[in-house]
């Protein structure tokens, strides 16, 4: 594997007597796309939230290209280019989707004093324009996104957390209630999005068709600790991860 | 310029054309409905733009209000004050803003609402220096480049141009990157903050930015009424612009202009009314405005501009059909 972009070493996560996280360690190299699969409740976006700051993780370690990066908050790790998608919608409802594209790369753009003086676009309308048409948002592009349909609404949350060109992106169940016909379209695009942007993806999704795919490493989380990880086609044989995933 | 633009311009030439032929009560009244626009006009950033709650924005008025008497009875010229009040503002509205970061909504309410209640009692308890329930007589009128604004109509104008300028800097500090930040922190604070938008600093505007804007109102309200009690900052002061705000369609920039005109005026309308077909309201004008402001907020709880939505989405609904 080529040098760790992202480590995550040991990182626990414990409500009371509950161990959400149970000391998961993995890498994830630079422009490489991994996938985390599990069943429901099994702690793949608890360790989402602990690597990003969500929440703070009950020991363990997480460094970004070398940098200790554990118990930083969003604020700053959105700074050090690592960006993220949430499990549920998270759009900005009264603001157009262009607009939504603008706000999600304009906080990257000089201080904020020199922002006040910035066009208002801030300089980004024309990548903004790129990223719309690329997600095929051109013909709801003015408005708001709140009154678009749940699968529009995705592709917008997923294309916000690529406006930055963050150099490590967290996506959490990008296929979550996205019509069918979407998902190849997504997937391509992720790959677009790989190639172009060059930043390390790391992709919760309970989709395997999806996961396997588009990613060439793939890790199964069951009750918080990582069951099998390598290549798709090995998880996927692998006997524990049928059971555990699959059921018997 | 467009035709929104254009249109803006006649309706303010219209106004200023009209003034000279109102009553000097009309006019007066006319006046404050200006100094209350400056203060709504901030509290909409606060509320309507941050999506920050507020029951706190007639302290800002008053602090605002008693920063002008104090400081233009030692002499301090307009135009001094004006800026020393504004920064007074800006900074307590920063503190206030501090509570917002841990807590939201109703309990936010209830904190700006104390803090209102803390800034009333410090006007009515520190005689020395307010002067107490007796307040501060013969606050001076500005004199703008050698003319006296002593006169009604002249103070009419001042004000009405200098709320002008306020809209339009508030204008081009919600059309600036800082509006679309504001937006974002009202609609989603935690997606915001994953984006890289300081939640911690444009939260602390907000307020602070809201309060400053309420400061320039009470130096303006100073001069107009030329004495200042503590009764004005009362928090019912605090709800009645937050209903402004909420009436006339908060998060919209000319909200606040039809909300404090339906909150300042409506009730003078009604009260003053020599038609017979409405003197019956010279004694039920609280009860109709009381009714009629519920209903609107049964019928338009995005408040009257968003009538105008309503109307634009109906031929697409019609479409769709």
């Amino acid at each position: 594997m080529s040098t760790p972009f992202l480590e995550v070493k040991d990182v626990r996560k414990a409500y009371g007597a509950i161990r959400a996280v149970d000391g998961v360690t993995f890498n994830v190299g630079p422009g490489e796309i991994v996938g985390v699969i599990g069943p429901n409740g099994s702690g793949k976006t608890t360790l989402f939230n602990s690597i990003l700051g969500q929440i703070k993780p009950t020991s363990g370690d997480v460094a970004f290209c070398g940098e200790a990066i554990t118990g930083m908050s969003p604020l700053e790790l959105s700074r050090r280019g690592i960006g993220r998608t949430f499990q549920t919608l998270q759009v900005f409802g009264k603001l157009s989707v262009r607009d939504n594209l603008i706000a999600a790369a304009q906080e990257f753009k000089g201080s904020l004093g020199s922002r006040l003086f910035a066009p208002p676009d801030a300089g980004l309308g024309e990548h903004a324009d790129r990223m719309i048409e690329m997600f095929r948002l051109t013909h709801v592009a003015h408005l708001d996104a709140g009154t678009l349909s749940y699968g529009q609404q995705k592709l917008i949350d997923i294309a916000m957390a690529f406006m930055p060109a963050p150099r490590l992106v967290l996506l959490d169940e990008p296929c979550a209630g996205v019509n069918p016909s979407l998902v190849d379209q997504l997937r391509e695009l992720l790959i677009e999005l790989n190639k172009a942007q060059g930043g390390s993806f790391v992709v919760i999704e309970h989709n395997m068709d999806f996961i396997m795919r588009l990613c060439p490493h793939v890790i199964c989380m069951v009750e918080g600790k990582v069951l099998a990880e390598g290549p798709p086609q090995t998880v996927q044989a692998n006997r524990q991860v049928l059971e555990a995933y699959l059921g018997n | 310029m467009n035709a929104k633009g254009i249109a803006l311009i006649v309706a303010l030439a219209a106004l200023a054309a009209l003034a000279a032929v109102m009553k000097r009560s009309d006019v007066y009244l006319m006046t404050l409905c200006c100094v209350y626009l400056m203060a709504t006009f901030g509290l909409n950033l606060t509320v309507g733009y941050a999506g920050q709650m507020s029951l706190g924005q007639a302290a800002f008025f008053g602090i605002g209000a008693y920063c002008a008497a104090i400081l233009l009875k030692f002499g301090w010229p307009f135009f001094t004050v004006l800026p020393v009040a504004a920064l007074l503002c800006f900074v307590v509205g920063l503190a206030l803003g501090f509570p917002a970061l841990r807590v939201q909504h109703h309990y936010l309410a209830f904190a700006t609402l104390g803090f209102n209640i803390l800034v009333f009692l410090i006007m009515r308890n520190e005689e020395k220096i307010t002067g107490g329930t007796f307040g501060i007589s013969s606050i001076p009128r500005p004199s703008v480049f050698g003319f006296s604004t002593d006169h009604h109509l002249a103070y009419f104008y001042f004000t009405l141009v200098s709320l002008v300028i306020v809209a339009g800097l508030l204008w081009w500090l919600l059309r600036s990157p800082w509006g679309r930040a504001f937006a974002a922190l009202r609609d989603n604070p935690i997606r915001a903050e994953s984006l890289g938008v300081n939640i911690t600093a444009y939260t602390l505007l907000a307020f602070a930015i809201g309060a400053a804007c309420a400061g320039i109102g009470g130096v303006y309200y100073a001069s107009l009424v030329e004495f200042i009690e503590p009764g004005p900052f009362h928090f019912s002061t605090s709800l009645m612009m937050l209903l402004a705000v909420i009436v006339g369609g908060s998060g919209r920039f000319f909200g606040p202009v039809i909300g404090t005109i339906v909150i300042i005026l409506l009730p003078e309308i009604l009260r003053s009314s020599n038609m017979e077909a409405l003197k019956f309201m010279q004694k039920w004008y609280l009860v109709f405005f009381g009714v009629a402001v519920v209903a609107l907020m049964i019928w338009l709880p995005g408040g009257i501009l968003s009538l105008f939505d309503r109307r634009a989405k109906t031929p697409a609904k019609e479409l769709a059909k």
